[in-house]
């Protein structure tokens, strides 16, 4: 893996000059990625790279709403793909999903314990590597193959209660980590 | 778990992954506006998703992509996709549940009135906004599938306790109660209903052919 670059900082010259390089470099390292998630979620792959593109369009044409104190480069594409493909599947709660990503203009409490700037994306790595492997695993499928918490449970042969007992207690976990460590206090 | 009034964990991060039913999104989403702290689990939700998404082997673009994009950044954005409530909305609702019309209140019991909230469905899982006067019970009811309800106004007590606005709760067909208004004004929800409210004893069997929620 090359060394995370400050994709953060490449939305924000985005957001301040126009910077087509700083586009460049977002593009050539994310729409890839965004084209496998969206695949290893179901959509055909020509559906997959048109909604690539698409998100790293919206990229550059919201880049004025990103905010490093709410969320990585990554979270934040990947909340924008999220809404792309919801989009896609003209699903009525589209225009809901695209509320949380719109400026907050009533500002919540920061979670900003768990929010925080460029290493975030990493931390959270981190933190999902001392996951025990059944925790990691069903958190990471309710992210993939649009999988309902009975589909995983089908999947993988687990009781139900079994899979969201998992996902609860892997997300308990993986906030305790981020807040110990960014001393943050919930 | 239900005590503390909020989506469980693994609900928030289906949320933030975007695999909900449209019904139940619509209900969580309305509980992430009333009780933005909410918002920490979600965030965490895009945050695992960010870490996911930097860790997925790549897959290569068609050839040329890069440089297509490119050419495309100076067209002019398109239309801003339009905002406006639709016809039947109401715009005194929390925000997410001004992207829908509403169907007409509809009678279902002393003090009990119920509306559907068109679009959101889920094979039969819909959402129905529910208004229930001072003082007054629903029917005694269990569930034929999930229901998940968000105070909007006003409050109501079940066996767990009182519910009020911002507080979510889910029942499902273990449960039975009979939520009592508690609150002077009304009590205002929403709700995400998979399958009929089956209302048991003789006087349920009576009034289904009337009551269909």
């Amino acid at each position: 893996m090359t060394a995370p670059r400050d994709f953060n900082a490449c939305i924000a010259r985005i957001a301040a000059q126009q910077d087509r390089e700083a586009f460049a470099a977002l593009f050539d390292y994310y729409a890839p990625r965004v084209k496998a998630l969206l695949v290893r979620s179901g959509s055909p792959p020509s559906a997959a790279e048109e909604l690539a593109q698409e998100t790293l369009l919206t990229v550059w044409r919201k880049a004025h709403l990103f905010d490093q104190g709410r969320a990585s480069a990554a979270a934040w594409i990947f909340t924008i793909a999220r809404n792309l493909r919801i989009d896609s599947l003209r699903r009525a709660d589209r225009a809901v999903y695209a509320e949380d990503f719109a400026p907050e203009a009533e500002d919540p409490p920061q979670p900003d314990a768990i929010l925080n700037g460029a290493q975030e994306a990493e931390r959270v790595r981190a933190a999902m590597r001392t996951l025990n492997p059944d925790q990691a695993q069903a958190i990471e499928m309710a992210f993939f193959h649009e999988q309902t918490h009975t589909q995983i449970s089908d999947a993988l042969g687990v009781p139900l209660g079994t899979i969201k007992a998992r996902i609860r207690f892997g997300m308990m976990k993986l906030r305790a980590i981020i807040e110990r460590e960014t001393g943050g206090v919930a | 778990m239900s005590l503390r009034r909020q989506p469980s964990e693994e609900r928030l991060l289906a949320y933030a992954a975007g695999t909900l039913s449209p019904p139940e999104a619509v209900v969580v989403a309305t509980h992430l506006t009333l009780r933005p702290e909410t918002r920490a689990w979600t965030a965490l939700g895009h945050a695992i998703g960010g870490a996911l998404l930097e860790d997925l082997e790549p897959l290569a673009l068609d050839g040329g992509a890069s440089e297509a994009v490119l050419a495309r950044l100076d067209a002019s954005a398109p239309p801003v996709v339009e905002t406006a409530a639709p016809k039947g909305a109401d715009a005194s609702l929390p925000a997410p549940l001004r992207h829908f019309p509403l169907g007409p209140w509809r009678w279902l019991g002393p003090g009990v009135h119920v509306r559907d909230v068109l679009g959101p469905r889920d094979g039969d899982c819909r959402v129905i906004l529910l208004r229930i006067a001072p003082g007054q019970c629903t029917p005694r009811h269990t569930h034929g599938g999930v229901e998940l309800t968000c105070v909007i106004s006003g409050a109501y007590a079940t066996e767990d306790g009182v519910f009020s606005p911002g507080d979510f709760e889910e029942a499902d067909a273990n449960v039975t109660h009979q939520p009592r208004v508690v609150s002077a004004e009304p009590c205002l929800c929403v709700a995400a209903l998979d399958g009929q409210i089956v209302l048991p004893g003789r006087l349920g069997r009576l009034l289904r052919p009337f009551v269909r929620l």
